[in-house]
């Protein structure tokens, strides 16, 4: 048996363990539920167009529906999904005990650490591939003729990509804390604290015009995740900014490096943690 | 002759912050061995078997299972090894069946390997009825078993047992001893930590004893016997005690002391030896009726409280 197919174990296992659990079909569920949502309003919108929309935005925005409806969910919801997944991966077998028996197999740790990360990755991808499917459908279905198509694997791919920074993240403290609880509400306490703190300073940047406060933001971890996706359509299709398509600078390279920053640091704390650590017993 | 051993501890010890948890400890294993581990709770030896497995990094020490770290290649040193922990903790999502497969895929058995060895396992524990439900509403005694199915599922060379009879019923536990003994004369090498003193002297032929941290004794159940005999004692019970009787036995060079009680005799003995024929036949030769004559040996249990005892 070779290190691809121990990780290949440690991946489906890690499937098996996280399908079980309530929670994440909550979490799924209101994604499906918030897409829904949104289809919703724009359908009403289309038929009954309030006197104050000016024509033009809803003549622009009926044909890139589908890229609302795939970006929609990613900002809030698949953040939180990404570290749902993650943030119980290593604790969880730490607290219930079954660490021991996992690492006691003929594993090394690297092995069933990558295993565990690319489990949780392959289910967000697969969760973010519904997400953007029913997008997709829903568009296509009620909001034909829909343009830039042929850019749907380009969205899927920049929203997988962008969900790394807040899995890795909650994977890191999973394995730091070993406890589920506290990863979960450290990781949720950064997303939503980075995600005010950049609402606020973009908000004093527009009323002061200090770049400073722009920069700033821009190194907060919410900003390259909840960005990155738009800035890469905006790259590939002509968008009009509306309230549910960031507006400002394309920055696309930036956001992108800075995913992957984020994800290489966390992934090396986690390493480090895991190889110097002994393996500790229940603690629940 | 002895053989390779399979499994070598050298040394090692282990701190728990500034708590010393294993002292130097080492011991030695060799193939078809069943050796047993013994101490008293927090002694050392899950410490002593989770640091075996490369769950735990020792300060200092050494540990080699077939000749191979298992810190450095679990890959290697862990492929035929079984493992059963204390109160195992099993995956309550998964079945019995599907979690014996998964552990079958970790240990690289192919499909069809594993499917038929899923089931064999399942009802070698008693758990085919089982097999399917999952593990969440098992029993304790459930998971032990499958636990025990679950170290069995690689065919080890090397079974390391944490307690593995905590919790199961009398029946159960004679069926786990003997299974033990067997897989034992088929050459696997069974490492069991235990503090249920009479299963260890009737199924292992080698012992460890640890207590706090240090290893107090390591050699063949035989020796340890031996080892912590300090006296050997005859008990006898007359149909009468007689002064003369009494007079005649305490003149014997080998006498070291007599104790009465009513009708009985404990002799203690001198020298380490069953003396029963010469007892006897001195009393017969002062008109003694004997109704019992019994040599007090040690148990283990003796040899290990002896132990402890040399250790504080």
């Amino acid at each position: 048996m070779n290190a691809f197919q121990r990780v290949a174990t440690i991946v489906s296992y890690e499937w098996k363990r996280t399908l079980a659990k309530k929670k994440f079909f909550v979490f799924v569920i209101l994604a499906f539920a918030v897409q829904i949502l949104i289809f919703v309003i724009f359908n009403y919108l289309f038929t009954n167009p309030p006197p104050l929309m000016p024509p033009f935005f809803l003549e622009q925005t009926k044909p890139i529906m589908w890229i609302i409806e795939a970006l929609f969910p990613q900002g809030l919801f698949m953040s939180l999904v990404a570290i749902m997944i993650s943030g119980g991966s290593m604790s969880e077998e730490y607290e219930h005990g079954t660490a021991d028996t996992l690492l006691s197999k003929p594993i090394t740790k690297i092995e069933y650490m990558t295993g565990k990360y690319l489990g949780g990755l392959s289910l967000l991808s697969f969760v973010v591939a519904l997400t953007t499917a029913l997008g997709v459908i829903l568009a296509v279905s009620f909001f034909s003729p829909q343009e830039h198509l042929q850019f749907v694997p380009h969205v899927y791919l920049a929203i997988v990509y962008s969900n790394l920074v807040f899995l890795s993240l909650a994977f890191m403290f999973s394995e730091v804390f070993r406890r589920t609880t506290l990863a979960l509400l450290s990781a949720i306490g950064i997303f939503i604290a980075s995600m005010v703190t950049s609402g606020v300073l973009s908000v004093v940047y527009a009323f002061t015009g200090e770049q400073l406060y722009l920069d700033v933001s821009k190194w907060l971890p919410d900003w390259c995740a909840s960005n990155f996706p738009d800035f890469v359509i905006r790259e590939l299709v002509s968008i009009p900014s509306t309230p549910f398509v960031s507006i400002g600078e394309v920055e696309t390279v930036l956001a992108g490096a800075l995913i992957a920053v984020y994800t290489t640091v966390f992934i090396a704390i986690t390493i480090i943690k895991l190889i110097k650590s002994d393996v500790t017993k229940k603690t629940d | 002759m002895m053989s390779q051993p399979v499994i070598n501890v050298s040394n090692l010890t282990k701190f728990y912050g500034d708590f010393k948890a294993l002292d130097s400890v080492s011991f030695s294993v060799s193939q078809g061995w069943v050796y047993g581990y013994l101490g008293p709770n927090g002694a050392g030896k899950t410490t002593t078997i989770r640091t075996m497995l490369g769950l735990l990094k020792p300060k200092g020490g050494k540990v080699e299972i077939a000749g191979v770290n298992p810190s450095k290649d679990p890959v290697r040193a862990l492929q035929k090894v079984g493992y059963a922990p204390e109160l195992p903790n099993l995956q309550t999502f998964f079945s019995g069946e599907e979690l014996l497969d998964f552990t079958g895929r970790m240990f690289g058995l192919p499909r069809q390997a594993r499917k038929e060895k899923v089931w064999q396992l399942l009802e070698f524990v008693g758990l085919k009825e089982e097999g399917k439900k999952k593990i969440g509403k098992y029993s304790k005694g459930m998971i032990q078993k499958l636990s025990v199915a679950l170290a069995l599922v690689n065919d080890p060379t090397v079974l390391i047992m944490d307690e593995p009879t905590i919790g199961m019923d009398p029946e159960a536990t004679a069926y786990f001893r003997n299974l033990f003994t067997t897989l034992s004369k088929q050459g696997t090498t069974v490492f069991i930590s235990s503090h249920l003193l009479d299963e260890v002297q009737r199924i292992c032929t080698h012992v460890g004893m640890i207590n706090k941290g240090k290893m107090v004794f390591d050699g063949p159940i035989s020796q340890v016997l031996e080892t912590f005999t300090q006296e050997w004692v005859i008990e006898a019970e007359l149909e009468k005690v007689t002064p003369k009787i009494m007079a005649n036995l305490k003149q014997l060079s080998y006498v070291k002391d007599i104790k009465v009680e009513e009708n009985k005799l404990r002799i203690q003995l001198k020298e380490k030896k069953d003396l029963r024929g010469e007892i006897s036949s001195e009393i017969f030769k002062h008109k003694g009726v004997l109704l019992s004559l019994n040599l007090h040996k040690i148990t283990l249990e003796d040899a290990y409280l002896q132990a402890l005892k040399g250790s504080r």
